[in-house]
C-alpha cells in the first residue's frame, strides 16, 4: 500500500507537469495547425535559462518567471520567422512537421552546444515534506501541484467565458470562417503562441524541478507523455489534454512502481498508438 | 590519406546511399513520412548480426543475444533485408487512409525513440546498451577482413548492391505503378477515388523502404563489426530525411547525391577537425546537429525540390505505334481542336479503353453546335421510360457532429441519364456525391450500384467498378503532367502493380502505349493536347477543371458523379463538356451532375433532383421542378 501511494504521489507530480506541458502543446496545435515538435526543445531551453539565473545565486523562481517570458517571446519568434511564412506559402503539414523536427535539432541541439552536455541541476530547498498518510509529497512538488491547478483553472475560465477565448476557439474550427467573421485571426494566432509558449516555459521549468537533473535532450521522452496525453484527450482538446495528462501521468508512475522504471514509458507509448490507431479524433474529440 | 580510409568512405556511401534510396523512394515517390525509418536499418542491422554470430556461449559469453545461429554469408544480409520487410507490415496500420500523414509520422517517429529505449534497457535480447560486437565479417575465416584486397571487394560489393537497389527503385518509380504512387503522394483522396488501394500502395512502399533500409543495416554490420543503440537513434532517420530533401525528394540520383553531401560529408568533416581541450565537450557533435536542422530548413524554405528536382516525365505526341496510325501531323492549337476535324475521322478504339471507345459517336454528335439541342433532349424524348436503375441511394444519411448534412436522402439513378442535382448552398449535394463515391462513410442508409450493395465497399473498390467521381475542389495530381494525370487514372494496367513494375517496361509497353492513345485522343477533343507535357498544377483554373474530367473518363466509368464539373469553364467550353457527356451517355454512360449554372441543367439535364438542407425537395424535368413553389421558394429564388 505505501508503495501505491508513494508511487501515486510521484504520479500526481507528473500529471501535473504534464498537465501544463500537454495544455500548452494542444492550443498551439489546435489554434495554430502546426504540430510543433519543436515543443519539448523549447521548453528544456526555457529550463536552461532558468538555470542560468539560478546560478548567479537568484532564486530558481525567479528563473522560472524569467523562462516563462523568455519562451513566450522566443515561440512567437519561431511562429513569425519560421512557421507563419511556411503557411503563408501553402507548405503541406507535413512538410510543417519536418520542419518542426529541424527546429528541434537546432533549438535543443543549440542548448547542447552552449550548456554542455553534462546534467545540471537546480540549487534549490524542497522545503517540508508534507505527509498523508503514507503520501509524501515535498513542499516544492505541492507547489507544482497547484501551479498545474492554476494553469487549469486558468484555461478553463480563458476559453470558457473570455472574448478571446471564444476568439481562440473559433480560430481553432475554421480560420477562414473565424476571419470572416471580423476575428482577427493573425492577432489571435500571435496571442496564442504568446501564451503556450509561457505554457511552455513554466512547464519546462518544473519538468526540470521535478526531474531533479537535466540535460538537453531531457525532455526527448517526455514529448512522447506529451504527444500520449495529447492524443488520448483528443489533439487540439484543451480539456481532453488534462484528461490525458492525469491518466498518463498516473498510469507511468504507478506501473513504474510495479515493473521497472525503465519501461514505464511503454504504457504511454502503447495509449498514444493505439489512441492514432483506433480513433486519432481522441477519447473527447468527435468521432471521423 | 590511406587507402582505409577512401575505402571506409566508400562503403558508407554505398550504406547511405541504399538507405537514402529506399527513403527516396517511400518519401520522394510514395509520399509516405516515415520519421521511423531508422528501426528498419537497426532491424536489418541486428538481424544480419545474430545470424552471422555464433551462440552466445560459444563467443566469449561476453554478451546476451538471442539467436546466434553462425551461418555463412550471404544468409546473413538476405536476412537483414527480409527482416527490415518484415517487420514494416505491422506499422501498415498507421499510414492506410484513416489518419493523416503527420499524426501517422509522429506515431512512426514516436515508435523509434521508445523500440530504441527497449532494446537499450532489455539486455538479454539484444544486448542492451552495449550491443553486439564481433560480429563476424562475410568469409572471415577464409580471408583476411582487414587485408587490402579484402576490403576493395568489400567495398566493391557494396557498391554493386548499392547498384542493384538503385535500378531496383529506378524500375519501380518509372512505370505505371510508380506513377500510381506518384499520384497518391500528391493526392491521396483523389488518388482513392480513382481506384488506388491506398493500403496497399503503402505497405508495399513500407515494406520496400524497410527491406532496402534493412540490407543497408546488414551490410554495415559486417563491416564495422558492431551494432548498438546509440547508432540508431531517432535523429539520424532525420539525417537521412535531410539526405533526401537537400539530394531532391523523388529523383533517386538526388537521394544518392544527398547521402554522400549529408551523412558521408558529416562523417569527413568531423575527422578532420582537431580536438582541442579548449572546446566544451559535445560541442562539435551538437553544433553538427544543428547544421543539419538548419540545412532542412534552409533547404525547405530555398529550395524545396532539392539540388536534382524530380524528372519531368515528357512523353511525346505520336511516340507510340498506336498513335502513329492517327494523326500525328494535326495542328496542337487548343481553340481549333475537337470540332469538325475529329468528326470526320472516327478513331479506332483500342481494347484497354474501353471508357472511350465511344469517342466516335461522341465526336459525331458534337460535331456541330446545332445537333447540341436535340442531344440534349433526345435521351428524354427517345428513350422514354429511361433504363434499368444503376445507381441508387436507400435513406442515406450524415452526421457531422451533430449537424445533420444528409437526411434521409432517397433517389434513383437510370442508365443513360444525364441527372442533374441542385440545391442552395449547404443543401448536403457534395455530401452525398462523397457517400455515393465512397469517400465518405454513410452514418445509415444504403447504396445500390448496379444492383449491388456498394455501401460498405471503399472508395477504390468502387472505381473500379465504374462508379467515379469527382470533386468540387481543384485535385489535379500536381506534379505529374496533363498527359500523366489521365494515364493515372487508366484501370488494367498490366504495369500498375508491383509485380508488373518489377517485370519491366517490356511486360507493360502494349498497355502503355494503348493507353498513351487513349489520352491523346482525349487531349484532342478538349483541346488540350498542346499542353499535355505541362505540369497540371501550372493550368489555370478551368484547364485544370478539364483535366480532372479528362481523368475520370480515362478510368472507364460506367457512373460519372460530377461535382461542379462546369464551375469556372468558359460557356463555350462548358457547352461542349455538356455535348461530350450527352454523346458518351447515348453510348451507355450515366452522369450525375452537380452544378450551380441552372442554364446548364436546362439544356443537358433530365431529370433534375432538387436538394434542401438534406433532403430531397422533388425531382423532375428542370421546366416541371421550375413549377414547383416548394424548389422555387428553396433554391431558384433563393
Amino acid at each position: 500500500m505505501t508503495i501505491f501511494l508513494a508511487s501515486f504521489g510521484f504520479g500526481l507530480v507528473t500529471a501535473s507537469v504534464l498537465a501544463i506541458a500537454s495544455i500548452g502543446f494542444t492550443l498551439q496545435f489546435g489554434v495554430t495547425d502546426v504540430l510543433n515538435l519543436a515543443y519539448g526543445a523549447v521548453m528544456i531551453a526555457g529550463a536552461f535559462i532558468a538555470y542560468v539565473i539560478n546560478q548567479q545565486g537568484v532564486s530558481v523562481w525567479i528563473g522560472l518567471a524569467v523562462a516563462v517570458v523568455a519562451c513566450s517571446v522566443g515561440s512567437v519568434l519561431l511562429n513569425a520567422c519560421i512557421y507563419t511564412p511556411f503557411q503563408r506559402r501553402g507548405a503541406s503539414p507535413i512538410t510543417m512537421v519536418i520542419v518542426s523536427l529541424g527546429m528541434t535539432l537546432i533549438i535543443e541541439f543549440g542548448v547542447q552546444a552552449i550548456a554542455g552536455g553534462t546534467a545540471v541541476s537546480y540549487t534549490m530547498s524542497q522545503g517540508p515534506n508534507v505527509r498523508a498518510d503514507g503520501l509524501i509529497l515535498s513542499a516544492v512538488q505541492l507547489v507544482v501541484i497547484g501551479l498545474s491547478v492554476l494553469v487549469m483553472i486558468g484555461t478553463h475560465v480563458l476559453l470558457r467565458y473570455t472574448k478571446l477565448g471564444k476568439a481562440m476557439r473559433a480560430t481553432a474550427a475554421n480560420r477562414t470562417l473565424a476571419r470572416n467573421c471580423g476575428i482577427r485571426t493573425s492577432r489571435v494566432i500571435t496571442i496564442t503562441w504568446a501564451l503556450t509558449g509561457a505554457l511552455c516555459g513554466l512547464a519546462g521549468v518544473v519538468f526540470a524541478m521535478d526531474a531533479g537533473s537535466f540535460d538537453a535532450t531531457a525532455t526527448d521522452l517526455f514529448l512522447v507523455l506529451i504527444l500520449a496525453a495529447v492524443f488520448l484527450g483528443g489533439p487540439g482538446q484543451a480539456y481532453g489534454a488534462m484528461l490525458g495528462a492525469v491518466v498518463i501521468g498516473l498510469a507511468t508512475e504507478i506501473s513504474a512502481a510495479y515493473i521497472t522504471a525503465d519501461y514505464k514509458y511503454v504504457i504511454a507509448f502503447v495509449a498514444l498508438l493505439v489512441m492514432l490507431g483506433v480513433r486519432p479524433t481522441g477519447l473527447l474529440g468527435k468521432a471521423g | 590519406m590511406n587507402s582505409y580510409y577512401v575505402l571506409n568512405l566508400l562503403i558508407y556511401a554505398a550504406v547511405d546511399a541504399m538507405a537514402c534510396l529506399g527513403l527516396s523512394q517511400q518519401f520522394g515517390v510514395g509520399g509516405v513520412t516515415n520519421f521511423g525509418f531508422i528501426i528498419f536499418q537497426a532491424a536489418g542491422g541486428y538481424a544480419a548480426a545474430i545470424l552471422a554470430m555464433p551462440n552466445q556461449s560459444a563467443n566469449g559469453a561476453f554478451q546476451s543475444y538471442i539467436g546466434g545461429w553462425n551461418l555463412p554469408f550471404p544468409i546473413p544480409w538476405i536476412g537483414a533485408a527480409v527482416v527490415g520487410g518484415v517487420i514494416a507490415l505491422p506499422f501498415t496500420f498507421l499510414v492506410g487512409r484513416r489518419l493523416r500523414g503527420d499524426f501517422a509520422a509522429v506515431g512512426l517517429l514516436v515508435t523509434a525513440v521508445l523500440l530504441n529505449l527497449l532494446v537499450t534497457n532489455y539486455k538479454p535480447l539484444l544486448d542492451g546498451d552495449a550491443g553486439l560486437s564481433l560480429i563476424p565479417a562475410p568469409f572471415q575465416g577464409e580471408y583476411n577482413p582487414l587485408s587490402s584486397n579484402y576490403q576493395w571487394v568489400f567495398a566493391a560489393g557494396s557498391l554493386v548492391m548499392c547498384a542493384v537497389v538503385y535500378l531496383l527503385v529506378r524500375r519501380i518509380t518509372e512505370s505505371p505503378y510508380g506513377r500510381s504512387l506518384r499520384a497518391m503522394r500528391d493526392n491521396d483522396l483523389v488518388a482513392d477515388s480513382l481506384g488506388k488501394s491506398l493500403l496497399s500502395l503503402r505497405t508495399a512502399m513500407l515494406v520496400t523502404g524497410g527491406a532496402i533500409a534493412g540490407l543497408s543495416g546488414g551490410i554495415l554490420v559486417s563491416y564495422i563489426t558492431t551494432w548498438s543503440p546509440a547508432a540508431w537513434g531517432y535523429a539520424e532517420t532525420v539525417v537521412l530525411f535531410a539526405a533526401v530533401i537537400i539530394g531532391g525528394a523523388g529523383n533517386h540520383l538526388g537521394a544518392i547525391l544527398g547521402a554522400v553531401l549529408v551523412p558521408v560529408g558529416f562523417e569527413e568533416v568531423t575527422r578532420y577537425i582537431p580536438t582541442s581541450n579548449n572546446l566544451p565537450p559535445n560541442l562539435i557533435p551538437s553544433l553538427e546537429w544543428v547544421a543539419i536542422g538548419l540545412l532542412i530548413v534552409i533547404f525547405l524554405w530555398f529550395r524545396p525540390q532539392g539540388i536534382l528536382p524530380e524528372r519531368k516525365r515528357v512523353i511525346k505526341a505520336g511516340q507510340t505505334p498506336a498513335a502513329k496510325a492517327g494523326d500525328p501531323a494535326k495542328p496542337r492549337e487548343p481553340a481549333k481542336l475537337g470540332e469538325q476535324a475529329r468528326s470526320a475521322e472516327p478513331a479506332e478504339p483500342t481494347p484497354a479503353a474501353m471508357g472511350t471507345a465511344q469517342a466516335p459517336s461522341a465526336g459525331a454528335v458534337a460535331a456541330g453546335p446545332l445537333l447540341a439541342g436535340t442531344a440534349a433532349s433526345g435521351p428524354a424524348d427517345g428513350l422514354e421510360p429511361h433504363g434499368e436503375i444503376v445507381l441508387q441511394a436507400v435513406d442515406v444519411a450524415r452526421d457531422f457532429g451533430g449537424v445533420r448534412a444528409v437526411d434521409g436522402v432517397s433517389f434513383s439513378v437510370r442508365r443513360g441519364t444525364v441527372t442533374g442535382l441542385i440545391g442552395p448552398n449547404g443543401a448536403g449535394k457534395s455530401t452525398l456525391l462523397a457517400m455515393l463515391a465512397g469517400t465518405l462513410p454513410v452514418s445509415s442508409g444504403r447504396i445500390r450500384y448496379q444492383g449491388e450493395d456498394v455501401t460498405h465497399l471503399p472508395a477504390y473498390r468502387r472505381a473500379r467498378l465504374g462508379l467515379v467521381r469527382t470533386f468540387q475542389l481543384a485535385s489535379e495530381f500536381k506534379r505529374l503532367t496533363v498527359m500523366e494525370n489521365l494515364l493515372s487514372a487508366v484501370p488494367g494496367n498490366r504495369g500498375d502493380s508491383f509485380r508488373g513494375a518489377l517485370a519491366g517496361r517490356r511486360y507493360w509497353r502494349d498497355d502503355e502505349a494503348a493507353a498513351i492513345t487513349a489520352a491523346e485522343e482525349l487531349l484532342e477533343r478538349f483541346g488540350l493536347a498542346a499542353l499535355a507535357n505541362n505540369y497540371a498544377g501550372d493550368l489555370s483554373g478551368g484547364q485544370r477543371r478539364l483535366v480532372e474530367i479528362m481523368r475520370a473518363l480515362m478510368a472507364e466509368p460506367r457512373v460519372l458523379l460530377l461535382d461542379e464539373p462546369m464551375a469556372g469553364v468558359h460557356p463555350n467550353l462548358a457547352r461542349r463538356i455538356g455535348n461530350e457527356l450527352i454523346a458518351l451517355c447515348a453510348g451507355g454512360l450515366t452522369v450525375l451532375m452537380v452544378e450551380h449554372e441552372l442554364a446548364i441543367m436546362d439544356e443537358f439535364c433530365d431529370p433534375v433532383i432538387a436538394m434542401a438542407e438534406g433532403a430531397v425537395l422533388a425531382q423532375g424535368t428542370m421546366s416541371e421542378l421550375r413549377s414547383r413553389t416548394e424548389v422555387v421558394e428553396a433554391y431558384l429564388v433563393g
